[in-house]
């Protein structure tokens, strides 16, 4: 069973994520609130996924995504983005971000990209 | 050719060497299907060298051909690969070869070099691909319905081949830039060109690793022309892929270590070699006139004769050494004919194999002009005509290969090259028939030699292969090969048995310039007879060797009976020496026929150095067995006899 550590500031996107992974038999390691706290929670768990939010206080997507990755390369996080944060979107990928899925989702969209991005 | 540009001159003459280098080198070691590491370097250098000079006389199309085959050999020198095939790799080179060959030929005559290679270095390319193991493929990929920015995760496809693909291209291009280009490639997908080492099965997988993929299509792609017209509309890629990179270093490396070597050779305008020739010419004449003088005449002036003999030692040595100046080995004509054999046994289904022997008997450069084209149609002849059909040559018990070989040798003042073969010789009825078609048969079959059938074939008009091929047999070939070897001052036989082969040979006179001759007098007027066609000379000493049959005149000389021509009699010219006691025979021979000439008096041996019959005389006629003149010692004039056609005027009958 895969270990996913959601990254995101709203609660209400915690919660529906976390119902989301349990339905699909994915086991949710970790939340965590914001970027810095996301760090910590990735050194803590572990996780075999992420989900990272993008605007964040403290510390937004982008700058944790690089700092989780600065500590381990082979993180695979999945960026959760809304529209118009194409540049911040284009910039995560550029700096090792395995994907990115656009909010509103389909809860199928984001099965069929963890299955993707785990089998690799 | 501008002969103004000295520069455009110096390019012809490196480029032309450079190509006949490159070509016999392929021919030498295509059979051996393997190319030594030596030959690969020689190849890339020259190559490299081609694609330097030509680019820097602006030949930009001769350039980046050169430049495609350096890529090729560079890779080769590198990185060796195996299973190289180079049957195939010859036959490319030797395309590119004649290429550059034609390209230059135009330059030379001044017209435009405007030929178009493309297709040639496509070639090229793709060999190089092929030996890469690089395959292009082309994919066409569409996202989920509704995942957004497709153009960002088409981006993320394109990382996904960075490191591995040797080259990739995409449409739309500007995916980082360009956000519009998501709706593109959500309607019509992502296209993407890749040229990569992979197999399709591992393309396939990478491209399946897509996230969020609804489904793509992957072609692998033949031809490499989507690829570049893919590549025309693009930017350079994301980035430079780091191998590539690593090679133009060191390329750059090489390049510094191609210090061209001086050699020991320079090249010389053939105007300045002639002018030379004219004046050492010039001042043979000049010597004999001080040393022949007639002042000096019953003088006996020791100290004179010590420097006259110093005189003529060094004049003597300076006209060999300006004869040995022009002359040219015969090997650079002789390895041309590889070339045509190679070609024409591919294309015939033969298989022919080139004997040379000889190649460094040196001729005068005027005369290899000359030769080369009448020597390549005596090969072509041989080939075509002559050697059968590897199966038709095993039936007869022969060696399923034929072989020709050209012999080249000198002979005294004359040299010899001859074409054999041992295919299926000359067919006499076959020849008969034609000439008799033809119209061309002048005597009877019955009365006719072997020889005189066999000479028939080179009578303007006359062919005995019934379709005229391509290469010969037109009919307008044997005789036109006469024609040149006869306005050299030589001639040519051909001789065979028939089911064995064929033998032609060309005879040439070496010099054409000085020549040892014999001084002779008639009545008032000097003639000179070159010494290689007097076999000797005698009075007569009983009038009983005389015959006369039917008004011919004939002398017995051992037992044989030579026809005589009364020198005075032929030019009508006005001598006490009419009576054959009083006079002197000498006995000259051309193409093993005889005759004696008689004359008032031998002169002496002397060097003479021929000239031409003034024009203004040649336009009035020509005189009758005269080849040339020259200027005696005392100052006269003497007429340079003609051998053959004083005998050829005789009805021989052997």
């Amino acid at each position: 069973m895969a270990k996913v550590l959601i990254i995101d500031d709203a609660s209400f996107i915690r919660c529906t994520l976390k119902a989301m992974l349990e339905r699909n038999g994915y086991e949710v390691a970790g939340e965590a609130v914001d970027g810095i706290d996301g760090i910590l929670k990735y050194k803590q768990c572990s996780p075999d996924i992420v989900t990272m939010d993008i605007s964040m206080p403290k510390m937004n997507g982008l700058d944790s995504l690089k700092e989780i990755i600065k500590y381990d390369p082979n993180a695979k996080i999945i960026m959760l983005s809304a529209m118009g944060q194409e540049l911040m979107v284009k910039n995560a990928v550029i700096n090792g971000a395995k994907t990115f899925i656009v909010k509103p989702f389909k809860e199928e969209m984001l099965m069929k990209t963890l299955t993707k991005v785990l089998s690799v | 050719m501008s002969q103004n540009d000295p520069m455009l001159e110096s390019y012809i003459f490196e480029e032309t060497q450079l190509t006949d280098q490159l070509e016999n080198l392929i021919l030498q070691n295509e059979n051996s299907n393997n190319y030594s590491s030596e030959v690969i370097n020689e190849i890339f250098r020259i190559m490299h060298t081609i694609k330097g000079s030509s680019a820097m006389m602006l030949f930009n199309n001769i350039s980046t051909l050169a430049h495609s085959v350096e890529d090729l050999f560079y890779f080769i020198r590198e990185q060796k690969p195996k299973d190289v095939d180079f049957s195939s790799l010859s036959d490319l080179i030797l395309e590119s070869v004649d290429f550059i060959k034609v390209e230059l030929q135009k330059i030379k005559s001044g017209d435009n070099a405007d030929g178009i290679c493309d297709e040639i270095i496509e070639e090229n390319k793709n060999f190089l691909l092929k030996l890469k193991g690089e395959n292009a493929y082309k994919a066409v990929i569409f996202f989920e319905d509704d995942c957004e920015m497709e153009n960002l995760r088409a981006y993320s496809v394109v990382k996904n081949f960075d490191e591995l693909a040797n080259e990739i291209y995409y449409i739309p291009e500007d995916i980082i830039e360009d956000d519009d280009t998501g709706k593109i490639i959500k309607e019509h997908g992502f296209q993407l060109f890749v040229k990569i080492n992979k197999s399709y099965e591992e393309i396939e997988k990478i491209l399946n690793q897509t996230i969020l993929l609804k489904e793509f299509t992957l072609t692998h792609l033949d031809s490499y022309e989507e690829f570049e017209q893919a590549r025309k509309q693009n930017k350079p890629t994301l980035t430079e892929n780091p191998i590539e990179k690593f090679q133009i270093e060191k390329k750059e490396n090489v390049r510094i270590e191609n210090i061209p070597t001086a050699q020991n050779i320079i090249s010389v305008n053939v105007h300045k070699l002639d002018q030379l020739m004219d004046l050492v010419g010039e001042m043979v004449i000049a010597e004999a006139m001080v040393l022949q003088n007639p002042d000096l005449n019953g003088l006996k002036l020791d100290n004179f004769e010590n420097s006259a003999s110093q005189l003529h030692k060094v004049t003597s040595e300076l006209q060999d050494l300006v004869m040995s100046i022009r002359m040219v080995p015969i090997s650079n004509t002789f390895q041309k004919m590889h070339r045509i054999v190679r070609d024409m046994s591919k294309q015939l289904n033969k298989e022919v194999q080139l004997k040379l022997i000889g190649e460094d008997t040196e001729v005068d450069k005027n005369v290899i002009e000359h030769i080369s084209d009448p020597l390549m149609h005596l090969v072509r002849n041989s080939i075509d005509h002559g050697i059968e059909l590897p199966a038709e040559r095993e039936n007869n018990g022969k060696n399923k290969i034929g072989v020709v070989t050209i012999e080249a040798k000198n002979s005294g003042n004359d040299v010899t090259v001859s074409v054999e073969d041992d295919g299926q010789g000359l067919n006499k009825e076959k020849i008969l028939k034609k000439a008799k078609k033809n119209g061309i048969l002048k005597k009877s079959p019955e009365e006719m030699t072997d020889k005189e059938i066999y000479n028939l074939v080179f009578m303007p008009g006359f062919s005995t292969n019934e379709n005229v091929t391509e290469f010969s047999g037109r009919g307008v070939g044997m005789d036109v090969v006469v024609k040149n070897i006869e306005a050299i001052g030589g001639s040519v036989s051909i001789s065979s048995v028939e089911g064995k082969g064929s033998t032609t040979t060309i005879k040439i006179p070496l010099t054409l310039a000085i020549i040892d001759g014999m001084n002779i007098k008639v009545g008032d007027t000097y003639f000179t007879i070159p010494l290689t066609v007097i076999r000797e000379s005698f009075r007569l000493i009983e009038m009983d060797s005389i015959i006369n049959i039917n008004g011919n005149e004939m002398v017995m000389v051992r037992g044989e009976c030579y026809p005589i021509i009364r020198i005075h009699e032929f030019y009508g010219l006005d001598t006490k020496i009419t009576d054959f006691k009083d006079g002197i025979f000498i006995m000259i021979e051309k193409d093993e026929k005889y005759i004696c000439i008689f004359v008032d008096e031998l002169l002496g041996q002397q060097e003479v150095v021929v000239k031409s019959i003034p024009n203004y005389i040649k336009n009035i006629g020509t005189i009758r067995a005269i080849t040339g003149c020259t200027l005696l010692g005392d100052g006269n004039i003497s007429l340079i006899l003609d051998a053959g056609w004083l005998i050829s005027t005789v009805n021989i009958s052997n």
